[in-house]
């Protein structure tokens, strides 16, 4: 049925498609994933296996994936973003049931060549639904309290799933994205502030509902030297390696600390560090220079979309990409406590790396939109 | 249409998301457009400024992290991760400060491969200081592309000097500290073991991680090591002995609660804990938990003392089986007539036990359980320590089957703590693997003193007249009490008759007890010497005698006449004497009498 209505949406032709994809994005992305697999060329000491090639592959089905969802008309994205919220909430729901019956922690589902999570899945479905609800409320609609009541639930239900799993980070990640959409579409302040101080007065709540492994994390987040060998022994190593980089860094696969193992997850959470590592401050932030750079351009497609439902997609995959990339290198740096959150691009992890892709999928579809006008 | 101030209000929708496509309106929502993007804009920049300023934050970071800013203090260096490993690390010593664990100085040696000129003849320099090395392995790393790569971990001062006279350049040394066991399997459960990083991962070394890193000094046990390795050699042989699966070992100071010498088999070497198979690192005397049998009448008839439920006098009729909802209790060797409460300890008649267990009650000998520590998970100082488990829902079966040591299961160390608590005066003490300064007094009072008295002629008449003679050692006024209990089967439904875990508990002098000895065999097969039998009063019984009689000499405890009238006079127990059992009466149904 709605493989008929994606028929009556009109698909770019290939020759339409590559002239008007925004090309400074995608060499952006192209950039960035390159260092990403740099870094794990290094972080395997010099081989593709067992990171670098994997993720190669899984890069490359993601850009396919990429533009195969710019040269859709945003027009049906917005018109399944209720159907594609709901499906990701069922299987979130599911993946919650069969992870309870078989006793483990089956977080994802098998699509054969690779598995997805339902709660990145989520990520995406409710960037959508969100950017529909609000783009449908007329402005003064949105000052009644009574229309926010809807997607509070979409947000907070969804993330109390993910949470409960335990993954905090990414319910955190759903959060934000929330919030900032929220904010965005013109939410009062005071609400926020509210909401702000409500969710301090329940934090000693919070911390009893922790694992002891959370409270451990933000305790030795707290002090790290308390602890060096055990909870705090990463961020230790992070900060060492880090500032054993130095202004110029060591040299490409010269990082010491990196490759004799002192630095953990080297090739996931911590690959920022890696990086720093061997090429120093410049390096480093010539990285963040980048994702800058990214973002403004990001912002630039947004500002420039005659699209209310595309402006809040272009900027709910802004805010996700912002909170990736701030909380993972501060993260490292000892800023915020350590929660498992991927460098976007750079970090191995096939999940992670679709779920960007298909989102700047949804966002170059957004900067299409305007010559689909121009040309009906 | 719209009021200016309300069209403020109302306009915070359109963010810069700006200009709505679908409106055609150009009239008074065309104002109201306008002023919405302004006031959008204002969100946007609010976005867009907390992206920079998050930004600038992070960068501001990375100077600082990456030393670049001019006075930071503290500054980590390169040579810090080396040092996190290779801390220093204290010894652990015995209770008469005799060395159990220390650490040696080695040197690892290390290559640069890119600096090796000639791989194969370096490697067969090296093969040739150091064969234990495979000459094609080290060439392997020599010519690998490696920085750095470790040719052999832990080398001697002795090798140290060979390779340095080598002289070869790109072949460094880099100083490491091994953590040594002198004892090897001696105390391999309650020092645990240390990993490549000398971090502790088990026992005393998990426990004391911190202690031994941070503090100065050693850290010195509550362990004799002159009584551990007895309790260990006599456990080792009765193991072999018997073909069993398992054992455990505890020698308690009774008036101090200090564990003297605790052993679980099968054991490990810490010093090659990755040798041996997994099931070898559980501590049965700390972390395991089993249904310890008829040793849990001791603490039944305590408990009916201390509750004035009843005296050593008391009558219960032990004729026929009892009923109990859809239960039947019976004795394993009935005695089928009225039994009192001493000739109950004597004949471990399981009916007598749940007759005045029911006049206790559920609630009572819940908090009396409680009371001696034996429904929650010991306090002894190694990590591997075992929640007892226990009936969620506490009935008056419960009550009847925990009464003789079915349905609650604990921890050895702990049924040893409950007991010595029985017999010391009256004290429970934890027990404790570090020494304990004698002169500051510890521990809560959990039965009286006179209950104690008590309990002490009940145990020496069940040693002297009842299963547990071979535990007896001449001269040392023994006391203690055998305790069978039928191993669960495998789908834990039901028990295995012919599986037994068989234990003694035995103290002495009874005088006035000093030190309390517990030797649980898990599943001994009999021998021929045991006439067939594999219950405790067989099987622990004689290791425990064998380990008493070794270690008094020791510890300096004199030999008492046991014939002594006075003695004789203190420890008799009216109607108590009545029956002598020998172990060539074994017709009379022995296997059993353990219960």
């Amino acid at each position: 049925m709605f493989l008929r209505e994606l028929e009556n949406y009109k698909i770019f032709k290939a020759g339409a498609l590559l002239k008007n994809l925004r090309w400074s994005i995608i060499l952006l992305i192209f950039i960035i994933s390159g260092i990403g697999f740099m870094m794990l060329y290094s972080a395997a000491n010099g081989h593709m296996m067992p990171w670098a090639l994997p993720q190669m592959m899984r890069f490359l089905v993601g850009v396919i994936l990429m533009i195969g969802i710019a040269s859709i008309n945003l027009r049906f994205w917005r018109h399944v973003a209720y159907l594609f919220y709901g499906c990701s909430f069922l299987l979130l729901i599911a993946v919650e049931i069969i992870g309870n019956i078989g006793m483990g922690a089956q977080r994802w589902i098998n699509l054969g060549f690779f598995n997805i999570q339902p709660s990145e899945l989520m990520k995406i479905a409710l960037i959508l639904v969100l950017a529909r609800y609000f783009s449908a409320l007329k402005p003064e609609e949105i000052q009644n309290p009574k229309f926010l009541i809807l997607p509070l639930l979409m947000i907070l239900m969804p993330a109390m799933l993910v949470a409960k799993q335990p993954d905090l980070g990414t319910a955190l990640l759903l959060i934000m994205i929330g919030a900032g959409i929220l904010f965005s579409a013109g939410v009062k302040v005071r609400y926020f502030i509210a909401l702000g101080i409500t969710s301090l007065c329940c934090l000693p709540l919070v911390w009893c509902f922790l694992k002891s492994y959370q409270k451990s994390r933000i305790l030795i987040f707290l002090n790290p030297e308390k602890d060096p060998l055990k909870s705090g022994y990463h961020i230790l190593q992070s900060k060492i390696a880090l500032g054993s980089g130095g202004l110029f860094g060591k040299g490409f696969q010269e990082g010491t600390q990196s490759h004799l193992n002192f630095l953990p997850e080297k090739q996931t959470d911590f690959i920022f560090t890696m990086f720093s590592e061997e090429f120093g401050f410049f390096g480093a932030t010539s990285l963040l220079g980048l994702y800058f750079l990214l973002m403004a351009l990001s912002l630039r497609v947004g500002l420039e979309s005659r699209d209310r439902f595309g402006k809040f997609v272009v900027l709910g995959v802004l805010i996700t990409v912002f909170v990736y990339v701030f909380i993972n290198t501060s993260m490292v740096m000892g800023l915020v406590p350590v929660v498992g959150v991927p460098l976007p691009f750079v970090s191995y992890g096939g999940t992670a790396l679709l779920t960007l892709l298909m989102s700047f999928g949804f966002l170059l579809g957004v900067d299409l939109q305007k010559y689909r006008k121009s040309s009906s | 249409m719209y009021l200016p101030l309300s069209s403020n209000k109302h306009s915070f929708c359109d963010l810069a998301l700006g200009i709505s496509s679908s409106s055609s309106q150009k009239t008074a929502l065309g104002e109201k457009y306008t002023h919405s993007m302004g006031m959008g804009r204002q969100r946007l920049i609010i976005v867009g400024s907390f992206f920079c300023i998050f930004f600038l934050l992070i960068a501001l970071r990375l100077i600082e992290v990456m030393g670049l800013s001019p006075n930071m203090e503290g500054k980590l260096k390169l040579d810090d991760s080396m040092k996190i490993l290779s801390c220093k690390r204290n010894d652990i010593v015995d209770r008469n400060g005799i060395l159990l664990a220390t650490n040696l100085k080695t040197e690892s040696l290390f290559a640069v491969p890119h600096q090796i000129k000639n791989p194969e003849g370096i490697a067969q320099k090296i093969v040739e200081v150091l064969p234990h090395l495979k000459f094609e392995e080290v060439l392997k790393k020599l010519r690998s592309d490696k920085k750095f790569i470790w040719i052999a971990r832990n080398l001697s001062p002795h090798d140290q000097a060979r390779i340095h006279r080598l002289g070869v350049p790109g072949l460094n040394f880099h100083k490491e500290e091994k953590r040594v066991y002198p004892h090897g399997a001696l105390l391999s459960h309650v020092l645990g073991f240390t990993d490549v990083d000398n971090q502790g991962i088990g026992g005393i070394e998990h426990q004391f991680n911190e202690a031994l890193v941070q503090s100065e000094g050693s850290l010195q046990l509550s362990i004799d090591l002159r009584i551990q390795h007895i309790l260990h050699d006599e456990i080792s042989k009765g193991i072999e002995n018997f073909q069993a699966k398992g054992g455990t070992g505890i020698v308690l100071d009774v008036k101090t609660g200090e564990v003297l010498a605790m052993v679980s088999f099968p054991d490990f070497d810490p010093n090659f804990p990755k040798k041996m198979p997994p099931e070898n690192l559980f501590n049965r005397s700390t972390l395991g938990v089993y249904e310890m049998g008829s040793a849990f009448k001791l603490l039944t008839v305590a408990m009916a003392l201390e509750n004035k439920t009843a005296t050593l006098q008391s009558q219960y009729d032990a004729s026929q089986p009892l009923k109990v909802a859809r239960f039947r209790i019976k004795d394993f060797k009935p005695k089928n007539r009225v039994l009192s409460v001493i000739e109950m300890v004597q004949y471990s008649s399981n009916i007598a036990c749940a007759k005045m267990a029911l006049e206790i009650g559920v609630k009572r000998q819940k908090m009396f359980l409680e009371k001696l520590g034996l429904l929650r998970a010991p306090k002894i100082e190694v990590p591997e320590v075992g929640k007892p488990m226990m009936p969620q829902d506490w009935r008056d079966i419960n009550l009847i089957t925990i009464s003789y040591g079915y349905g609650v299961s604990v921890s050895p160390i702990a049924l040893a703590g409950a007991l010595s608590s029985l017999i010391n005066g009256g004290i429970l003490r934890e027990p404790t693997l570090s020494k304990v300064d004698p002169t500051i007094e510890r521990g809560v009072r959990v039965v009286s003193a006179e209950t104690s008295r008590t309990m002490q002629k009940l145990l020496r008449l069940v040693l002297t007249h009842g299963t547990a003679k071979k535990g007896n050692v001449p001269g040392l006024m023994v006391g203690g009490k055998t305790s069978t209990a039928e191993v669960l089967l495998a789908n834990g439904k039901g028990y295995n008759r012919e599986q037994n875990l068989s234990t003694f508990v035995g103290a002495f002098p009874m005088t006035d007890p000093q030190f309390l000895v517990m030797i649980m065999i898990d599943r001994p097969i009999a021998t021929k010497e045991t006439y067939g039998y594999s219950t405790g009063g067989w099987t622990s019984a004689p290791i425990a005698g064998n380990v008493m009689g070794r270690m008094a000499p020791l510890l300096g405890v004199k030999p008492i006449n046991e014939q002594d009238p006075k003695i004789q006079a203190a420890f008799y127990l009216p109607g108590g004497h009545n029956e002598e059992k020998t172990p060539s009466q074994k017709t009379e149904g022995f296997r059993n009498a353990g219960y």
